[in-house]
């Protein structure tokens, strides 16, 4: 039997380090597929990763090493300080749902501009200009 | 029975959403609701700003949580004139455009009026909102609803137009996100009145890498150079009750958004970046205007246009230009809705949407050119009309600032405008007429609407002294940043 807690306590600096490097990575990656891909739908991927990205920096900010959920229930009356941080998680539910719209809407007007063009290329797509 | 400022909200919302179900009852209860709840929520909002001006700022706490850590409702004279202004221009909007969709084909109506609704109700919460994240929430109400509107014509343009407008508004949440987790982590707290109290305990650098966040993403909601490049297709796609609903609301809830982040989070001074940022923005819309050969693009980089003055006279920051600022958001408002209502008209009454094809239509559309003309005249800023007085007031808070540039670069901004709008009053009164009967004449409902904003364009350039007072009321509010503070966090 592996002990998770004690290993984790080991490597608390490394982990979070981690953390914090997988969601600026993320960001990255979605922010390469959108600016530099000219496939329709890997933009619309790369807007999720950028997305995912952004929740999991969230989640992170709100979290202490060996935090407990954020949950009063009785014989667990004092542990606010043990916490892991409330707010960002409720926040990243409401920007989950909001992206979740968002990816549905783009994808939905990339079938529509597929149908038009008869390609998924943005390139190609050019019947308003300045 | 008691009017508080979540009825603005929530009357709408759910109206929005009742709508199918209505419309399953009554025919035309699509296009019947919307113009009863946007007319409540005129009610609403008078009855909320007098009481505001009277008594001061009203907090309302939402699911009893008190201020600091729930959401709040915040009518300030400031935001309560704005949340006025756009309830009122909502409802003209709904009444030009009860006729229009008719030509709608069956269920269709009853999505635009829901997009629409949804829309106008997000862009009054951008407004009222006093926390960070849920400002958040409504930027992104407002901006799904505003793709699918863009989208709401099955051309490929409008398709294109929105899926552009799509990627750059998620890049303009995405940036908005991180600004708030910012914020978040070094402030401990989302309530804007709490945020603006803790600010000068945040280390400068982190102050800084907020502030970019934040003016990437507000930038591009509030159409400021170079972030605005959804903005003329989005306009020119739209259906045209949406494309005046952009200028005359959702612009306004953006410059509101970028301004209430600018003037009361942060205490950097940003005043040399608005201006130089609004005199770019300002040049390079009216120069591309200029050169446009489509008609509701031409309107749409106008709008940019005013918007690059609205931000000059927010950067000059004295309260005079503020004021003049607040008179220019209305003015703009007022005016573009008349402008895009007036040239849909024009469109839906010639083959295209080229300037060509309006030569001489006076003779089939009278009043319709009249009201275009008006408007024409008072956006640039001609003495007798309302645009005058903004301007003019502008003009000498720059002047009051020792400013010169900016009045030059300004009055010379303005000749350029002045020439695009009189080559096009020239060529709908003057060029000579292609033989053609009109096919649509304008509606009686879209006349009233039309007429209550030239009347209101030309009472107030008569008489400019009706609304200085709430638009003094309002700028002090914007300025007065303690009382803001202490207001928010002692009422509950």
């Amino acid at each position: 039997m592996i002990d998770f807690h004690t290993i984790f306590e080991q490597y608390k600096e490394i982990i979070s380090i981690a953390v914090y490097g997988t969601a600026v990575f993320l960001i990255i990656i979605g922010l390469y597929a959108v600016l530099l891909k000219k496939h329709l739908v890997k933009i619309v991927i790369g807007l999720s990763i950028m997305d995912a990205g952004i929740h999991l920096l969230f989640v992170a900010v709100g979290y202490i090493s060996g935090g407990t959920a954020p949950i009063f229930s009785p014989g667990n009356e004092n542990a606010a300080n043990t916490m892991v941080d409330p707010v960002p998680q409720a926040l990243v539910l409401t920007a989950i749902v909001i992206g979740f719209a968002v990816t549905a809407l783009a994808l939905s007007l990339v079938i529509r501009l597929y149908k038009h063009h008869h390609t998924a290329n943005i390139d190609q797509l050019k019947s308003l200009k300045w | 029975m008691v009017i508080t400022p979540v009825h603005y909200i929530v009357v709408p919302l759910l109206a929005a959403f009742a709508i199918p179900l209505l419309t399953k009852i009554y025919k035309d209860a699509a296009r019947l609701i919307p113009g009863i709840v946007l007319f409540y929520n005129i009610i609403v909002s008078f009855n909320l700003l007098k009481y505001v001006n009277e008594h001061g700022i009203i907090s309302e706490t939402i699911a009893g949580w008190q201020a600091p850590w729930g959401i709040n409702l915040v009518i300030t004279p400031f935001t309560g004139f704005l949340a006025s202004m756009v309830s009122v221009l909502g409802f003209i909007i709904w009444l030009y455009g009860y006729r229009f969709k008719r030509t709608l084909k069956g269920g269709l109506v009853k999505y635009y009026e829901i997009l629409q609704m949804m829309m106008i109700a997000g862009s009054i919460g951008v407004i009222i909102t006093g926390d960070l994240f849920n400002m958040f929430v409504f930027i992104e109400i407002v901006g799904i609803s505003a793709y699918s509107l863009t989208a709401f014509y099955r051309g490929r343009d409008g398709a294109e137009a929105s899926f552009k407008y799509l990627l750059i508004g998620s890049f303009a949440s995405t940036f908005l996100l991180l600004g708030i987790l910012i914020i978040y982590t070094q402030t401990g707290t989302l309530n804007m009145a709490q945020i603006a109290e803790r600010m000068h305990e945040v280390p400068q650098h982190m102050k800084i890498i907020a502030l970019i966040f934040f003016l990437i993403s507000l930038g591009i909601e509030a159409e400021m150079f170079p972030l605005n490049g959804w903005a003329p297709d989005a306009y020119s796609q739209a259906p045209s009750p949406t494309s005046a609903t952009f200028a005359a609301v959702v612009s306004i809830a953006g410059v509101y958004a970028l301004i209430r982040v600018l003037f009361t989070l942060f205490d950097v001074p940003v005043n040399n970046y608005l201006m130089i940022m609004g005199f770019v923005t300002m040049l390079v819309a009216e120069i591309a205007a200029i050169s446009q050969k489509d008609l509701k693009r031409m309107l749409a980089y106008s709008s940019i246009g005013q918007v690059g003055l609205v931000l000059i006279a927010f950067g000059i920051g004295s309260k005079l230009a503020v004021f003049g600022a607040l008179f220019l958001m209305l003015n703009h408002a007022v005016i573009k809705s008349l402008l895009f209502m007036t040239g849909s008209y024009f469109i839906y009454n010639t083959d295209n949407k080229k300037l060509k094809s309006l030569n001489g239509i006076h003779k089939r559309l009278p009043l319709v050119s009249f009201f275009f003309s008006l408007g024409a005249l008072a956006i640039v800023g001609f003495p007798p009309f309302a645009g005058f007085w903004s301007k003019f007031y502008i003009l000498i808070a720059a002047g009051d600032a020792r400013h010169v540039y900016l009045i030059v670069g300004v009055l010379g901004v303005t000749i350029i405008e002045l020439t695009y709008y009189l080559r096009i009053v020239g060529r709908i009164y003057f060029a000579k007429e292609e033989e053609e009967p009109a096919s649509h004449k304008p509606s009686i409902n879209a006349i009233i609407a039309m007429s209550a904003l030239a009347l209101f364009i030309l009472v107030i350039g008569v008489y400019p002294d009706l609304i200085m007072q709430p638009l003094n009321q309002a700028a002090d509010a914007l300025l007065n940043k303690t009382h803001y503070i202490n207001q928010i966090l002692s009422l509950n």
